[in-house]
């Protein structure tokens, strides 16, 4: 049985006076267990509508959402969000923040603690343990958010565009530590995103989306083995999937403009 | 000394204000009637404070002005929230906050008097209803202002729906919150002293007007000052508290 499982999912957005907006048409995807899968396209082409429809955060409107068999009927802990904007509470240190989800399961204050500082040293935060979000820059916000998600030990992790947000070096830095993580602890991931090469570092498939309607145009499946470091992006076969997907985005990127 | 220094950049105005009014008591031709010497102003609260009237009318406003504002805040904090969540609660009260902000609130006064007679009951009405306005606009405009992305990642940390209102939205509106409360009190404030001056009642207002009535320039200052003062304590404390509670927030680095 799949993980996750789209099934003929639309759904679209009604604005006061005009015509129905059909955000997605009939989207099927399956995604296995361990998986990290990326969704990739222009803006609106409802990759991220897609991504809070599995969260629970948007009600589905037609067709079927499985996660492990069942239907997703709202948000839950089994289901880890990362967003583009960090989602942090700035009124909550990095330590608060991460221990806010491990409050709600009603761990003991000890196990709780130690479990925040494991957090805390696996994004390499050790030092600003008691800083507030406001005080961290743009990588080391998105960090904590990642300790605070992973931290309730979730099935799955949604990550909705969660670098776009950072200048091209700290990406980079976080494409490794995302990685590395994922060798640690391996964990079925949707990544939302509309940079190709992202896309194709971090993905083991890259499902293609178009736009208006958005639907998945493709699947490709990166055979580019274990990700031993960054490389691997000068091989000739990294880069023939970055023009391939590239390619296969660009028209509707350029539509997308329009 | 530094310090001193810029204690008196702070302050130097006012200090210049009082010699003003030291040398035209002093040398001018203005009598003691229209405008009484610092000395005997000053007198005047020493004698006053001693006698036990002026702590006791203090306290009196004090309580009126703090017990509306705690009404204000409480219930317009609701309210604010509530219009932001709630579809009907907005549709029934926006039209009702859009009327009532820039309206004289203390024109109300008279119906309150009818209702509830010349008591401390329709004096504390009049100034929570006076100091709702600020603070439901400020909770309303900060709860519509949540990021969703912050609700959905607490519910998606575990969070209930009803936890989301103490552990989400109340942290993350207190900035704006605070601008309606700072801007409340001092509405608070005024409300008590005109409510007291109509209603005659034992308070600063009420004594101030009394002390007009009896020519008694000397008492009306005095109370003038003791207002001023008092007005200026609660609100650096009102202050202070914002920055305790707020020290997370980038605008209070300093």
């Amino acid at each position: 049985m799949s993980q996750i499982v789209f099934d003929a999912v639309r759904h679209g957005y009604r604005t006061k006076g005009r015509a129905e907006m059909v955000a997605l048409s009939d989207v099927n995807l399956t995604v296995e267990q361990g998986e990290f899968v990326s969704l990739l396209g222009p803006s609106g082409c409802g990759k991220s509508t897609l991504l809070y429809l599995l969260g629970g955060f948007v009600p589905l409107q037609s067709g079927r959402i499985l996660m492990e068999g069942k239907p997703v009927t709202g948000p839950g802990p089994d289901r880890g969000v990362v967003f583009q904007n960090f989602a942090l509470f700035p009124w909550k240190t990095v330590r608060q923040n991460i221990a806010y989800g491990l409050e709600r399961q009603g761990l003991t204050a000890q196990a709780r603690t130690e479990r925040v500082q494991q957090f805390i040293d696996m994004v390499q935060l050790r030092g600003f343990e008691d800083s507030f979000p406001s005080q961290l820059s743009g990588g080391m916000r998105q960090r904590v958010a990642i300790a605070r998600t992973l931290a309730v030990d979730p099935r799955v992790l949604l990550m909705d565009e969660p670098f776009g947000a950072l200048d091209a070096q700290t990406r980079e830095i976080m494409h490794e530590e995302l990685l590395a993580i994922m060798r640690r602890t391996p964990m079925t991931t949707i990544f939302v995103t509309h940079d190709v090469r992202e896309a194709v570092y971090l993905s083991d498939r890259v499902a293609v989306m178009s736009s208006r309607p958005g639907r998945i145009k493709e699947v490709v499946t990166i055979d580019l083995g274990p990700r031993t470091g960054p490389d691997i992006m000068k091989s000739a076969k990294f880069n023939e999937y970055v023009e391939y997907l590239w390619s296969q985005v660009k028209t509707d990127a350029v539509k997308a403009m329009q | 000394m530094a310090r001193l220094i810029s204690f008196f950049e702070a302050t130097g105005s006012l200090f210049a204000i009082l010699l003003l009014w030291y040398l035209a008591t002093r040398y001018g031709t203005l009598s003691e009637f229209l405008l009484p010497s610092p000395a005997s102003v000053l007198a005047r609260i020493a004698d006053d404070t001693a006698s036990g009237d002026l702590p006791t009318s203090l306290l009196l406003t004090l309580r009126t002005a703090g017990l509306g504002f705690a009404i204000a805040a409480l219930a317009g904090t609701t309210l604010g929230i509530a219009m932001a969540r709630i579809r009907l609660v907005h549709w029934f009260f926006d039209p009702l906050i859009s009327l009532g902000f820039p309206m004289p609130k203390i024109a109300f006064l008279p119906v309150f008097l009818l209702w509830l007679g010349p008591t401390a009951a329709s004096q504390i009405t009049i100034v929570a209803v006076s100091a709702i306005f600020p603070v439901v606009v400020a909770a309303f405009s900060g709860a519509e202002g949540v990021e969703k992305t912050q609700l959905w990642s607490a519910r998606s940390l575990g969070a209930s729906r009803h936890g989301l209102l103490w552990q989400i939205v109340l942290p993350a509106i207190t900035p704006q919150l605070f601008t309606g409360l700072q801007i409340a009190l001092p509405v608070a404030l005024v409300t008590t002293i005109v409510a007291e001056m109509l209603t005659g009642s034992d308070g600063i207002g009420g004594i101030m007007l009394g002390a007009m009535r009896f020519a008694d320039s000397a008492g009306v200052f005095a109370y003038i000052i003791v207002i001023a003062i008092a007005g200026t304590l609660v609100f650096r404390g009102m202050e202070r508290l914002r920055a305790r509670l707020l020290r997370w927030h980038p605008e209070q680095s300093h």
